[in-house]
């Protein structure tokens, strides 16, 4: 870290910054090494900020403009494995033109952190969020998280590499973020001292797995059918493990930086005594937060779920928070053509999780806020209107409702 | 940007280093080519570099899971991206020793990629590496002229006529390949006037080979050569005259042997020889009754690729290299 | 009620040609007879490399229900006849999918039978072959492997002549008549299908019993499972090597332990370490690293490594001073240079006569020139 980058950020601090802006502190204060740029709304805002930390000499990094989101991962891919800590990202189609990058990341156990700004899958080219694109990774090997405002998105990005980073883990790290409501909209954002995160953050040691030459191994070579399920499984116990590396770290997050929810993985809302739960990602946790309010005012005993870590997915936690509740409203930003019910991506797998569970509330699907379509608060009283009337009736008409939909 | 290694020129065949960094456990084709120029390149190299290989032959047939040839650290790479993993190694390299989180020295980092990797799919990430004169680097693209290990697919650098499992020789159409060889090299040094090293190779030139690849790696800054290799499995000929393919490549004037050092082009071997009038090109026909791929050629198809060749080397403004004239 | 099973055992490319005839024909002639069958190749040989062994098989059967056991298999897992198309794979075969040595008659059931083409004696492939505690029969079809690329096959009816044999030796496949329609409707010549008579009227059994043969163990591997792989996809590169067998002068590369390339050569070099000038050609242009370094600055070619290629010989300045001997004349893999420094008078002797018998036999490895197959395939019909 050079002697500007330290002074720059020798106190803690409030900034008035957005979720990328916040994350790309969060890039400087962790010292990132190789970070790998490369256009395309809404997620570019932070590699404009971190070129803007660089040009001013407050963070040294090798700041590399590719020439193709392909190549932006396939570049910290590599500085990864020779010991750099890095970071990338990108949003929508632009994360699909990585997509071979981006598996074989999670494949190599990688701790390459990425920012995915969610936007919308062409066609048509659309800027505004839906969690498409980043749900893609979902089977791939790599940590998922959805932030909800400005400040979670730094910690959470300063947790990433921690976890990723935790030679029990090696597997890359997203933090997703929704367009333009945490990309291009500003809050208030507590900015650590340095001192602290390096308390928080030890240094990236790749150990036995560091190409080098004093220590040379040859990483990845082809596999026929007597290798691929021992090597799958290996990802998939590294998975497993992140649970408990996961809480570990986040009680240390805590202890240091004295913040925090209970869990890492979800976030309650008012859902103790709640008859009716609302599920969801990310930035919508607000409206939802507001209509909960007023209702609860009028005695109806609602409350709301945030789910945080996507992958690894929090089931028995998820569980238990939905153990008392008579239905659930589960809110997809996202949509899955032909899936069952034809609900979106977080329902059904809310719904297979919630099969073994003891509790067995009534599960309605709302597919609500595509293509960055604000979701208001009177689009929640409707949803939890619906949802209402199913426990009323005792049963459900419409498993997902397209909502705030023309016909 | 980081210190290179000294590579001095090694002056006579008999001083090339005894020491190997590619050995036994690929499982290559008899009489394999590019197994050579791996053998060469990492000969030349020593010890303190790192490699990447992109996917290909010298991928697939090389590292078999649990089995590697390789004596350096070797990592795999995508298709597309040897130039990105190049860059990618050469900047995780720099950034922590200028930062101090790793010993500062010289570590060579070359990045391998077949035709169908470099001519074909990496050419923009090559390109873009070839921008970056901060990091030294090596690309190498080895030429088999297919996608050799995918069951021999027709390239971008196939030569015209070339059989191919994409490319047969049919009842209706005896050429199924109508695209010329893409002119690479040249393409990149005249595109990236900054790389300071361009060059052109072919195994069967061992002690040129070699060389080559320490003056790449000692120039500093990104550079790129481009080998030829004759492939028994694809070309379809005895795995015993791989050596004497490669040298009839150049004695034909099919393959142009040349350096772009800083700008100044310099003529290898027999292809100075040619170009300077001291020695007569021989017949293109010498090198393609030689190859199964070319057996469906006729008599015409021979004399229109003679045409070609000649053409290259009496009307482009650079014979063999620069394929257009300035205005006369 | 019955499934009958063929593998071919072939060189990888040379011979993928006339492994796909021989395979698929069967099944052709089986359909003849109301029988149903498939054909394929081990898809973990491919993408095949040039001279590494590699094998596709035919399997039929009566009913579709008795063929289902055999597919969605990658290797049939016994086979009633195994046709091995190039006699050195006799003493063995590595695949490019596997690790270790597998006998040549792995798969074949007891009392089935082996057929080689091959000029040489029952017995002396019997010396090359490992033993085994089942009895199996031996058939040879006199022949040079016949070795061509993928772009022009050789057509010197080594297929038809296999065909006509096998008939012979497995009366439960197919009959020769339901061959003999399967070639026909595949557009072969009329010469073909005499050719397939031929082999069918001389072939014959030689009995191999219970441990006849090698006694060497064959190289094997054991697996490692997901809890002792290193993880990251991580394998330990291979150590720097050092002098020649360990001493100070002299160098010898360090070696990969699990996969040899002694079943990839169907022929190898010998040396004539008397005439030869150092140029070091064959140890700089060979793509196998396969030369080790000898104190006195001799090169002597490695077995562990030689995939027999030839480029060596081809390089060497020196008339006669590397050789590409048929890899059938071996019975181990040892240092020449060591035997020659032993006594160098019997190795001259010795390697002189194995360079003359060669001359003798004109033993192709691919495409020379246009034309060359027609030639070699004419002198083969003589037979």
């Amino acid at each position: 870290m050079t002697l500007a980058q330290a002074e720059m950020y020798q106190v803690e601090k409030e900034e008035l910054i957005s979720g990328s802006e916040a994350i790309a502190i969060a890039c400087a204060l962790a010292d990132v090494d190789v970070i790998t740029a490369y256009p395309i709304r809404p997620y570019d805002t932070v590699m404009q900020y971190v070129s803007k930390l660089k040009a001013d000499g407050t963070f040294d990094c090798d700041f590399i403009v590719a020439e193709s989101e392909h190549s932006q991962f396939e570049i910290v891919k590599h500085a990864s494995a020779v010991g750099a800590r890095t970071f990338c990202g990108s949003s929508g189609v632009g994360w699909f033109y990585a997509f071979e990058a981006i598996t074989v990341t999670a494949g190599l156990r990688l701790p390459v952190v990425a920012m995915v700004g969610n936007r919308a899958l062409d066609d048509p080219g659309a800027f505004g969020v839906e969690h498409n694109d980043a749900m893609a990774v979902r089977d791939l090997g790599w940590m998922l998280y959805w932030v909800a405002t400005a400040q979670e998105a730094l910690d959470t990005a300063l947790l990433a590499w921690r976890v990723a980073e935790d030679p029990r883990v090696f597997l890359p790290f997203a933090v997703s973020c929704d367009g333009s409501f945490l990309t291009h909209s500003q809050a208030i954002v507590n900015v650590p001292d340095f001192q602290k995160v390096q308390q928080f953050l030890p240094a990236y040691d790749r150990g036995r797995l560091l190409l080098h030459p004093d220590n040379p191994i040859t990483v990845a070579p082809q596999v026929n059918e007597d290798w691929l399920m021992e090597i799958r499984r290996q990802t998939d116990d590294a998975m497993r493990r992140t649970q408990d590396v996961i809480k570990e770290t986040y009680e240390e997050f805590k202890q240091v930086f004295g913040r925090g929810d209970p869990s890492p993985f979800i976030e309650e809302y008012m859902t103790e005594d709640a008859d009716i739960v609302l599920v969801g990602m990310g930035t919508l946790a607000m409206p939802v937060r507001v209509a909960i309010r007023r209702l609860r005012e009028q005695g109806v005993k609602v409350g709301f779920l945030r789910v945080k870590f996507f992958r690894p997915f929090a089931t028995e936690e998820i569980q238990q928070a939905l153990s008392n509740c008579k239905a659930v409203g589960v809110i997809d930003r996202d949509y899955s053509y032909g899936s069952p019910s034809y609900g979106g991506v977080l329902f059904n797998e809310l719904r297979a999780a919630m099969y073994p569970a003891s509790n067995h509330p009534l599960m309605l699907n709302f597919v609500a806020g595509l293509g960055g379509r604000e979701v208001l608060v009177r689009d929640v009283n409707q949803i939890i209107d619906t949802v209402q009337k199913a426990i009323d009736t005792g049963k459900i008409e419409e498993e997902t409702t397209w909502v705030a939909v023309r016909e | 940007m980081t210190t290179v290694q000294e590579l001095p020129q090694i002056r006579g065949v008999k001083n090339i280093p005894v020491q190997e960094g590619y050995t036994s456990g690929h499982r290559t084709c008899q009489g394999c080519e590019s197994a050579l120029v791996m053998r060469l390149m990492i000969k030349a190299a020593g010890p303190r570099t790192i490699v990447v290989g992109s996917t290909g032959c010298m991928y697939v047939a090389n590292t078999t899971y649990y089995s590697t040839p390789w004596v350096v650290p070797w990592m795999h790479t995508q298709l597309g991206s040897s130039g990105s993993a190049a860059t990618g190694t050469a900047a995780g390299l720099a950034s922590q020793m200028r930062k101090g989180k790793m010993k500062d020295e010289p570590i060579n980092v070359i990045a391998f990629c077949g035709d169908g990797g470099g001519v074909d799919m990496g050419l923009s990430a090559i390109s873009a590496a070839l921008q970056h004169d901060e990091y030294n680097l090596l690309i190498l693209c080895y030429d088999n002229e297919s996608y050799a290990n995918t069951d021999i697919q027709v390239s971008g650098s196939s030569p015209w006529g070339a059989n191919s499992t994409f490319s047969p020789p049919g009842k209706k159409h005896r050429i199924m390949n109508n695209r010329w060889k893409k002119n690479t090299a040249p393409m990149l040094a005249t595109g990236h006037p900054d790389c300071r090293y361009v060059a052109t190779a072919c195994g069967s030139y061992g002690l040129d080979f070699t060389n080559k690849i320490r003056r790449a790696l000692t120039i500093g800054g990104p550079t790129f050569i481009h080998s030829i290799d004759p492939c028994p499995k694809g070309w379809d000929y005895d795995p015993k005259y791989s050596h004497e393919l490669g040298m009839l490549a150049v004695e034909t004037g099919i393959w142009v042997q040349y350096e772009i050092v800083d700008g100044e082009l310099i003529l290898n071997g027999p292809s100075k020889a040619i170009a300077s009038g001291i020695r007569q090109r021989k017949p293109v026909g010498d090198y393609l009754m030689r190859q199964g791929r070319f057996a469906h050629l006729t008599e015409d198809d021979v004399k229109m690729f003679q045409g070609k060749i000649d053409q290259s080397w009496e009307e482009w403004w650079i014979p063999g290299i620069v394929p257009f004239s300035p205005e006369s | 009620m019955s499934t009958v099973a063929v593998e071919v055992v072939y060189r990888g490319i040379f011979q993928k040609s006339l492994a796909r005839n021989i395979v698929r024909s069967i099944v052709f002639a089986a359909r003849k007879e109301g029988k149903i069958g498939t054909a394929f190749g081990r898809y973990g040989d491919s993408p095949e490399r040039n001279g590494i062994p590699a094998k596709q098989f035919a399997i039929v059967a009566d009913t579709a229900e008795e063929l289902e056991e055999n597919l969605a298999v990658y290797e049939a897992h016994d086979v009633d006849v195994t046709i091995n198309v190039d006699d050195t794979m006799c003493k063995g075969v590595e695949s490019w999918a596997w690790y270790g040595l597998q006998p040549i008659n792995d798969l074949t059931k007891p009392n089935g039978t082996l057929i080689v083409t091959s000029r040489q004696s029952a017995d002396s492939l019997i010396e090359d072959i490992h033993q085994r505690e089942e009895p199996y029969n031996l058939t040879i079809v006199p022949a040079a492997p016949s070795f061509s690329g993928l772009w022009v096959y050789k057509d010197d009816h080594t297929d038809v002549r296999l065909l006509g044999a096998l008939c012979k030796v497995c009366p439960d496949l197919v009959s020769l008549e339901s061959m003999i329609e399967a070639i026909k409707d595949q557009g072969w010549d009329d010469l073909k299908v005499t050719s397939a008579e031929k082999a069918y009227e001389r072939a014959n059994q030689r009995p191999v019993e219970p441990g006849e043969g090698t006694d060497d163990v064959p190289f094997t591997f054991d697996l490692p499972g997901w809890k002792t792989m290193e993880e990251g996809l991580v394998i330990r590169g291979i150590a720097e090597g050092g002098g020649f067998r360990g001493g100070e002068e002299g160098f010898q590369p360090a070696r990969n332990d699990v996969f040899k390339k002694y079943s990839t050569r169907s022929m190898r070099p010998i040396v004539n370490f008397d005439t030869c000038i150092k140029c070091t050609l064959c140890w700089l242009q060979c793509p196998d690293t396969c030369f080790d370094v000898t104190p006195d600055g001799l090169f002597d070619a490695n077995m562990e490594a030689c995939c027999g290629c030839g480029v060596c010989e081809a390089v060497c300045p020196v008339p006669e001073c590397v050789t590409m001997i048929n890899e059938a004349e071996f019975n181990d893999n040892d240092s020449q240079w060591e035997a020659w420094q032993k006594d160098k008078e019997g190795y001259t002797k010795w390697m002189t006569e194995l360079i003359d018998k060669e001359k003798l036999t004109e033993r192709t490895h691919g495409f020379h020139h246009i034309g060359q197959y027609a030639e070699e395939a004419a002198a083969q019909a003589e037979d």
